[in-house]
């Protein structure tokens, strides 16, 4: 279009023509209504109705906001902007500060999901009074009733549990919904402070690296997301950060536009292979065999970070060739430790003991070559370093060729990766989620992704390494429950002092603070905390037990049942015996379960849970916000507090390290109550109740005592409210020099963010982190391994490729390998795979009544065109979704992104998730048809950092890769 | 349509009036385009994730009440698709250029139905609590009863059809009203109720003289226009013109978490919407075919390459095609697209790139040139 415009004297001298021209169609516009035509001479001041505008851009009152939610990283932080009594919206605060000079700032973090929490306050699935089941559980029949009446339901049942088949058969289940410090930790203190089970989120949702544990003995470890801009290769791998990493995308985009290259792995062209400079469409779980073919590669073109192999992996430690087993000290000498290995020195060409205090090396360890050590026994044996057994076995099962049968990705792409990632060494980053680890062999996936970091020596950089978790940067919470139990002199105790810490220097003078410290904390679980994995409670109470014994659904590499499997890591040796709560003779009796949807997010809730262990529990009752599914499948609803209804701050993450307020916007509706005063309540009245039946000191199995009198103070950490606990923990942290010198609540009143000064030196999961907070530079994780030389925390104390346990060598995967997925489900053609859906956090929005309108407001699923033209499925049909376990209705989108089936590979159904299941007929979720299987490796432990301690080394539903068939309903 | 107007049989008297009408109506229609300065928006697609932050920034500040609860003002959609209204890009409207860009000429094109934009659904809430379990499906219902069948995003992350998997593809397309330099329904505006603001080229509905004939919702080629069923009258983006006033930038633009938008007035030189505009050219205005000239821009997806039978990247063509891309963005895109390509190669080489760098937005307060105030303590 040209610049041409004309002036009002130059219309004038247009001709009549053109006016004419003009009648056509513009006095057909004028509708012929001389009157309105008329009217257009009169004077009109047009800015005159503008303040209609400029009168609604206004508000009472401002105040802090964040979500209380396990999104992750989440921590945005929010003004919430209040007018006549009611939150009217919320915009992002925009005032993060500029921390690396070289890399983008961070504002404004923030989703479209943040934005839509004054909807969602307001929405009419809100529980807003004491609610109690009137009718049958699930009749939907309720009756509102007194706080007063509650409280004292609620701990009648508790006692009457207590007392009749003990503490442990109260059921504690928190979730990611409800994420807040200060009110969640009041839910956990209470039901420590009564002795109860409490269920591990991890192994309840899945949200473990396992493979990435395994390989670093912890998955623990994240950078700030600024760190990705100073990614070089940025490996988008199991993750949808286009809906799951909101906020922090900017950092993506903004490293493509720095140089850096994108390359997202998917079967699918996922909305994350968008905005990617390559997308590898990948045959559906077919990760491992790509890790490793690209890793073929970088070996044998013998582009590999030699040095960060030698000096911080396990590669270079001796196998002996005739048990496949590490070398070990009792080998040589008769005596020793079991995990002592060893090295070949190249230049005296004799075993050397491999340090286990730290990674500086002590020669020149041969990765390659076959040797013969002399025993102690006499005996000769050949031994070879693990990299020289790898290494001959990915040339023979794994070159790109052969990778590219099992993955379906081309060999040259294949290539190509191999030297991307070796022209980004140092500064290869791979973006993984939790996608993989609820593959049913997403640890071998993981652990090749945990090759290609070792391979370029992109761990401990900037814009390095993998994304695992880690939440304990505001150790004030900690500290505060350690000084309740302990004194302050405790929390500021040196660890090295501590009487039980001093017992494993002396067992282990090459231990390491990291790994005393998990040590202690796995004691204090076993002791004190009463977290367990599900899995035992499943397995005894629930018909889990049938699924998971169903072996043609389980990889065929298992060699045994899996009831022995079972047996033998519970009974034979022990290995997860404290954890089995309730024991297997108590019958387990109440259940709460607070921000989470068990029945939702349960994997085949329907069969696995509901038809037993549901109809088991004599009590149900949670504390909620809005009505989900399983709030309705309880007997007491009870009303809790929203995010801009009270005092907390969200767990931090280092991956935005600072800690963030949410504050009173407006009283929580109704009779609702915020979490930490429910729960006061309820300590309040056991302790009462106690009285009364004069029960206030039992035992639990664990040999926990219990002694009610002291359940308030314990619950409340002798404070009145959650402001002055919240105040307390922030107090805490700056003594202990994590947050500034002097922090209170008033700092975090007046600046809604605080940046974290250092990683917390009395909470294990911090200290995971291994590296110090810089103030003008993203937190890079590990560096205390790859600078300090401090050794991992694994079996081996090095990053570890090898894993010598006897289930692993008897499963083959000593080393990382490719196994196919199981078929999971039955013998059907398509896959169904899923992720986090964009337009909710778990469920927690997904019932919003404005969001809703952003997509299609009903439960919908991704397949491919062709695939569903062959079953004579259109663009919107309702199918059916079944295979041998369950089925389901969902409506259609049909889109060619997603993976097509053909005469050998299955085809792909996407559902992504988290819908309530009362959005799908009969109430039957997605989830319904996942039978929820676990790989038997997870039950594995004895072996140095397999073992289990709180979110950490758990066992693992499996919902992805299930199979299914697809009808029209 | 218009025709049956036309086609009346005029007196002369009628016909001399309504040529004068005519005239006095382009007249007025040209003071009320009149600008001093015009502000402008370019969104960089090449960071747009799709999330509808944008949406939820605009639903929240400006349409939760008064009729104004279906409408989006701002939308974002999957492209290629079929979008908010329904088939927006086949709706017609725009301008006929007359007498070699002398005149523009609204075209009068469909007017989309609430349905169409997505309309305002109920949910059923009480009932799904209230039932027992299994029986009742939370759902949503359109204020006529029927069951929806389309929404503002209905067909997010589709994209193309007719396409095999792997070489699928699909960008996301977010949309404001464009506040046009010539904007059709300014024109095809009866009563002359909409204007370009002097000060800084907004366009907007005079609510106060707007009586709801809803021409503009037919001639605006983008229907980004609604129609308040309450108040009778049309409402649209009002480029948040109280925010821009005390110097915050719009709601969609600040709150935009991918950091997509930059808003600047399009004569400021040292600004990044000059910059990519006028001085580099890389981001164009959406469909320029219908010569309203936008004052929203577009930096073009690119995509990553397609692959050929064998699964090989094959470099011989985009993966999304060249035409559709120029279908939406005119020819310039193909020049755009090279200079994008060619600056970021350069980058990865480990070179300085002017235009890298504006892209880049490393910070957030620069990318809304004098727009930096916070909205908390701007009122």
């Amino acid at each position: 279009m040209t610049d041409f415009r004309f002036t009002r004297r130059q219309f004038l001298k247009v001709t009549g023509v053109t006016t004419l021209a003009l009648s056509l169609d513009s006095l057909g516009f004028l509708g012929g209504t001389a009157q309105a035509t008329e009217k257009v001479f009169q004077k009109w001041e047009y800015k005159g109705w503008e303040s209609l505008h400029r009168d609604e851009w206004k508000w009472d009152k401002v105040t802090y906001g964040t979500h209380l939610v396990d999104c992750y990283p989440g921590n945005c932080l929010w003004r919430v902007y209040t007018k006549d009594g009611v939150v009217w919206r919320e915009e992002q605060a925009g005032k993060y500060p500029i921390i690396d000079p070289g890399s983008p700032d961070w504002n404004p973090r923030g989703c479209q999901k943040g934005c839509s929490y004054s909807n969602m306050m307001y929405n009419p699935d809100r529980v807003k009074y004491p609610m109690k089941r009137v009718g049958e559980r699930g009749e939907g029949k309720w009756k509102r009733i007194t706080w007063d009446e509650a409280i004292d339901e609620v701990c009648a049942h508790l006692m009457d549990a207590i007392q009749t088949e003990g503490p442990e058969t109260v059921i504690f289940e928190p979730g990611p919904g409800n994420g807040g410090w200060i009110h969640l930790m009041a839910g956990f203190r209470f039901f420590s402070g009564i002795g109860a089970t409490e269920l591990d989120v991890n192994s309840t949702i899945g949200d473990f690296n396992k493979g990435v544990y395994e390989t670093f003995g912890k998955f623990q470890f994240c950078d700030s997301v600024d760190g990705w801009f100073f990614g070089k290769l940025i490996l988008i791998w199991h993750m949808n950060p286009i809906y799951t990493r909101i906020p922090d995308c900017h950092f993506i985009s903004a490293a493509r536009y720095n140089g850096a290259e994108v390359v997202t792995i998917a079967p699918d062209f996922s909305p994350s292979a968008v905005h990617a400079d390559e997308w590898i469409p990948i045959e559906t779980g077919g990760d491992a065999a790509l890790g490793l073919g690209v890793g073929q590669v970088l070996i044998a073109e013998d582009t590999y970070d030699k040095a960060f192999v030698k000096e911080q992996t396990d590669f270079p430690l001796l196998i002996r060739s005739d048990t496949k087993k590490f070398l070990r000290e009792p080998d040589m000498t008769g005596a020793g430790r079991e995990d002592q290995m060893y090295f070949w020195d190249t230049a005296t060409n004799a075993p050397v003991k491999a340090p286990r205090g730290t990674l500086t090396l002590p020669c020149d360890p041969a990765l390659e070559g076959k040797f013969t050590v002399t025993l102690k026994n006499g005996q000769q044996v050949e031994v070879r370093p693990g990299f020289d057994i790898f290494k001959e076995m990915i040339n023979r099962d794994y070159t790109p060729e052969k990778a590219s049968k099992i993955c379906g990705v081309h060999p040259e792409t294949i290539v190509r990766l191999a030297h991307r990632a070796w022209k980004a060494r140092g500064h290869v980053q791979v973006l993984v989620g939790w996608n993989s680890a609820k593959y049913y062999h997403g640890d071998l996936m993981e652990r090749t992704m945990c090759l290609l970091l070792a391979l370029t020596g992109s761990v401990g950089n900037k814009g390095s390494g993998i994304r695992g978790w880690n939440e304990s940067l505001f150790d004030g919470a900690t500290a505060l429950m350690i000084r309740e139990r302990e004194g302050l002199a405790t929390v500021r105790q040196v660890l090295s002092m501590r009487g039980d810490a001093k017992d494993m220097r002396e067992a282990d003078p090459e231990i390491t603070d990291e790994i005393v410290q998990r040590e202690l904390e796995r004691e204090a679980n076993k002791k004190r905390m009463g977290m367990v994995p599900p899995a035992f409670l499943y397995y005894y109470h629930s018909n889990y037990k049938q699924t998971w014994e169903n072996k043609a659904w389980h990889c065929p590499t298992m060699k045994r049942t899996f009831a022995e499997y079972m047996n033998e890591a519970v009974d034979e040796k022990g290995w997860w015996k404290p954890y089995v709560r309730p024991a297997r003779d108590q019958n387990p009796q109440v259940y709460c379960f607070l921000g989470t949807s068990p029945a939702r997010k349960n994997r085949g809730w329907w069969k696995n849970i509901y038809p037993e262990l549901w109809k088991k529990y004599k009590f149900i009752f949670t504390v909620e916000t809005r009505w989900s599914t399983t709030a309705l499948m309880a007997d007491m609803v009870l009303p809790g507090a929203g995010f801009y209804e009270k005092t907390d701050t969200r767990f931090p993450t280092p991956h935005v390290p600072w800690v963030t307020l949410t504050e009173q916007a407006v009283p929580p509706p109704a009779e609702a109550l915020d979490e930490w005063e429910v729960f006061r309540r309820l300590a309040e009245r056991m302790k009462k109740l106690g009285e009364e039946r004069k029960f206030m000191k039992y035992t639990g199995r664990n040999e926990t005592e219990i002694d009610l009198s002291v359940l308030v103070k314990h619950q409340t950490l002798n404070r009145t409210n959650a402001d002055d606990t919240l105040d307390d923990a922030l107090q805490l942290s700056a003594q202990l020099g994590t947050l500034p010198e002097g922090t209170t609540i008033k700092d975090l009143r007046k600046e809604g963010i605080i940046r974290f000064t250092n990683i917390s030196k009395i909470d294990i999961i911090g200290k995971h982190l291994a590296t110090d907070i810089k103030p003008d530079e993203p937190i890079v994780p590990l560096t205390y391994h790859t600078a300090k030389k401090i050794p991992y925390p694994t079996y081996n104390r090095r990053i570890s490729f090898y894993i010598d346990h006897d289930w692993f060598l008897e499963a083959g995967e000593g080393f990382p390998v490719h196994k196919d997925n199981p078929k999971m489900g039955g013998n059907y053609p398509l896959l169904m795979t899923s992720g986090h859906q964009r337009w909710s956090v778990h469920s927690i929005w997904i019932t919003d009544d404005v969001l809703a309108r952003t997509h299609q407001g009903r439960p919908f699923m991704f397949m491919n065109p062709e695939d569903a033209e062959k079953r004579g499925i259109k663009e919107g049909d309702l199918v059916r979704v079944h295979n041998d376990f369950d089925d389901f209705k969902i409506h259609v989108k049909l889109t060619a992104a997603a993976r097509s089936q053909d005469e050998t590979r299955p085809g792909q159904i996407i559902i992504y998730h988290a819908w309530e299941p009362y959005q799908f007929e009969g109430w039957k979720s997605y989830d319904t048809a996942i039978p929820g299987m676990i790989k038997w490796l997870d039950l594995a432990a004895g072996y140095g950092h397999l073992n289990y301690y709180r979110w950490n080394w758990c066992i693992q539903p499996i919902d992805r890769a299930v199979s299914v068939e697809v009808e029209k309903a | 349509m218009a025709e049956v107007e036309a086609n009346k049989q005029l007196s002369p008297e009628e016909k001399k009036r309504q040529e004068e009408l005519a005239q006095q109506t382009v007249a007025i229609k040209d003071e009320l385009r009149k600008t001093k300065r015009q502000l402008a928006m370019v969104l960089d697609l090449n960071k747009c994730i799709g999330c509808q932050l944008c949406s939820m920034a605009c639903k929240n500040t400006w349409t939760k009440k008064e009729g104004r609860e279906y409408m989006w003002w701002n939308t974002v959609n999957t492209m290629p698709g079929k979008g908010t209204p329904k088939d927006f890009e086949k709706s017609g409207g725009g301008y006929k250029v007359l007498f070699e860009g002398k005149v523009r000429e609204p075209i009068r094109g469909n007017l989309p139905t609430r349905k169409e934009f997505g309309d305002f659904w109920k949910f059923n809430h009480e009932e799904v609590i209230n039932s027992k379990f299994g029986t009742s499906v939370l759902k949503a219902t359109n204020p006529d009863g029927t069951a929806p069948e389309w929404s503002m995003n209905w067909d997010e992350d589709q994209g193309a059809v007719g396409i095999k998997y792997p070489n699928s593809f699909f960008f996301y397309l977010p949309r404001i009203c464009n506040h046009c330099t010539y904007p059709p329904c300014l024109d095809a505006c009866p009563r002359h109720a909409i204007y370009k603001r002097e000060e800084d080229g907004i366009v907007l509905i005079d609510q106060n003289r707007c009586k709801g004939y809803r021409f503009c919702l037919e001639s605006c080629p983008y229907k980004k226009i609604y129609f308040n069923f309450e108040k009778l009258t049309s409402q649209k983006c009002i480029f948040c013109y109280p925010r821009i006033e005390k110097g915050v930038p719009n709601a969609c633009a600040r709150q935009c978490t991918g950091r997509v938008r930059f808003v600047d007035y399009v004569d400021n030189e040292q600004g990044p919407v000059y910059q990519l505009v006028k001085k580099w050219k890389v981001a164009l205005p959406l469909f320029p075919k219908f010569g309203t000239e936008p004052n929203v821009f577009y930096v073009p997806p690119l995509a990553p390459p397609r692959l050929d039978e064998t699964g090989k990247v094959d470099l011989s063509k985009p993966r999304i095609p060249l035409k559709y891309m120029v279908d939406l963005f005119g020819p310039e895109v193909e020049q755009s697209f090279k200079l994008l390509q060619q600056e970021m190669e350069r980058a990865r080489d480990g070179e300085k790139s002017e235009l890298m760098e504006i892209l880049m937005a490393k910070r957030w307060k620069k990318m809304f040139g004098p727009f930096d105030k916070d909205p908390e303590t701007a009122v």
